[in-house]
């Protein structure tokens, strides 16, 4: 119970610090590590494990609207809602967190083992500068970037899959998918993304820089927590923002159309 | 001349001892065992005092300074160990240059000047040194761009910590520049070199 208050305090404080020094990204070590986490994060998963998850996005697409006996209308509802709006921006975040949820706790926590925050506190380097801003800034352009991938190509798997159960064409689906989708969704799932990226980020970190004890050993320790958490995290957020949005508390932020 | 560090461990069971390093020039210390000198190099890595400890660092009573005062202590005080932590994904330069990237001082062409001035001094092919990460680095190779790394800092106070250990005599007698290199750069610094020896009370040779 304490380690657990103690872990809600130590990780608000390092999200309230992250969001107080976003402007450091200026200085050149922290931007080049910030571009380096975006090319780990974002460009090298854009080939392989994305395009496994699209696969996933258009196979459920597939079974739903086989189960369902789905028409026009309702394969292009479940595309919006379920592949758009949900299952896009979870997807690229489960890919974030195993991908790159398990290389930070484990590298930063190797960082602090080994001895490399200490050197890099009497160099007069900040630790929060040097490796949290950088790894949660990039992760979160990443995550965004990467919802949009799987988003695209899960909506494109499914308007091009759809036609082969369903009597419709491709035209038709697309053109009744993009009479329903609003700016709304566009919106929804970068910030939701966004969100995604900086819990995931943020709590690795945490966990990286907060290791059990100072030996190897820790490692593995760090990271099962870290992806646990980051998990829970991810779908914690996924909940109450879509409760928040589109749900019925303060009748929903937003009406959707369908 | 006023003292650079005075440190002092009184342990119960133990012979304690005193350490006065006094402001400017080369202090060379011999501390009695190797558990009194990892508490000393420790105490004045972090600016924090142990029990039976007591730290003045740079004219500062440790145990009196809060935590930003303690921060920017930290920033005047150098230590070189023998397992030096360089950042395992920055190549030799990009760890020599991190300090003064981040820093905005000093210049860059003054840290390729100091590199360039001290490496080959040091180490044969520096060139290709600079371009490999760590890991793919030796333990004197390590040192070394530890060093330059110190050396581009500037810190008041430089602590060079048994940075012979483990290597062979060849390696020791490049290890042994390092207090030229530092002296040449930094002619107002403090430099200590510690070592842990068998004798009850610390030698200084300055």
């Amino acid at each position: 119970m304490l380690r657990a208050l103690r872990e809600i305090e130590g990780g608000l404080k390092l999200s309230l610090n992250v969001v107080g020094r976003m402007g450091r990204l200026r200085r050149a070590p922290i931007r080049e590590s910030f571009l380096r986490q975006v090319y780990f994060t974002g460009v090298t998963a854009a080939t392989g494990v994305v395009l496994r998850a699209s696969v996933l996005g258009v196979l459920i697409i597939a079974i739903t609207m086989d189960v369902l006996d789905a028409d026009t209308d309702l394969a292009v509802k479940i595309l919006l809602l379920l592949v758009f709006r949900e299952i896009g921006p979870l997807a690229a975040a489960v890919v974030v967190i195993l991908r790159t949820g398990t290389a930070i706790s484990a590298e930063v926590a190797m960082m602090r083992i080994s001895g490399q925050t200490r050197a890099l506190r009497h160099l007069g380097i900040d630790l929060y500068d040097y490796i949290v801003v950088p790894r949660v800034a990039g992760v979160m352009l990443a995550t965004v970037v990467l919802t949009f991938y799987v988003q695209f190509l899960a909506v494109l798997g499914g308007l091009l899959f759809s036609p082969l159960i369903i009597d419709a064409t491709f035209m038709e689906l697309a053109g009744r998918f993009s009479a329903l989708f609003a700016p709304v969704d566009f919106f929804y799932s970068t910030i939701k993304a966004l969100l995604f990226g900086f819990a995931i980020a943020a709590c690795c970190c945490y966990h990286g820089l907060n290791p059990p004890n100072l030996t190897q050993n820790a490692v593995p320790q760090v990271v099962t927590r870290a992806v646990t958490q980051s998990a829970m995290l991810t779908l914690g957020i996924n909940a109450v923002f879509a409760y928040i949005v589109f749900g019925i508390l303060f009748f929903g932020l937003v009406t959707a159309k369908v | 001349m006023s003292a650079a560090l005075r440190y002092s461990l009184q342990q119960p069971g133990t012979p304690g001892f005193v350490l006065e390093v006094p402001q400017g020039g080369v202090t060379r210390a011999h501390l009695p065992d190797p558990q009194s000198k990892a508490r000393f190099i420790a105490a004045v890595a972090k600016a924090r005092c142990g029990e039976g400890e007591a730290l003045e660092l740079l004219g500062e009573q440790v145990d009196a300074i809060g935590s930003a005062a303690r921060a920017r202590l930290l920033r005047r005080v150098g230590v070189l160990s023998p397992s030096v932590a360089l950042i395992t994904n920055l190549n030799a330069w990009e760890n020599i240059s991190l300090p003064a990237a981040y820093h905005g001082s000093p210049a860059p062409e003054r840290v390729a000047e100091i590199t360039q001035e001290v490496l080959p001094a040091l180490v044969d092919e520096p060139l290709a040194l600079l371009a490999r990460l760590p890991e793919q680095l030796n333990t004197l190779q390590r040192r070394v761009v530890a060093f330059v790394r110190l050396l581009v800092v500037g810190p008041e106070l430089a602590v060079i910590d048994g940075v012979d250990e483990g290597l062979s005599r060849d390696e020791c007698a490049c290890v042994a520049r390092f207090e030229t290199e530092y002296r040449a750069r930094h002619p107002s610094g403090t430099l200590l070199s510690s070592r842990a020896g068998s004798c009850t009370r610390p030698r200084c040779i300055s």
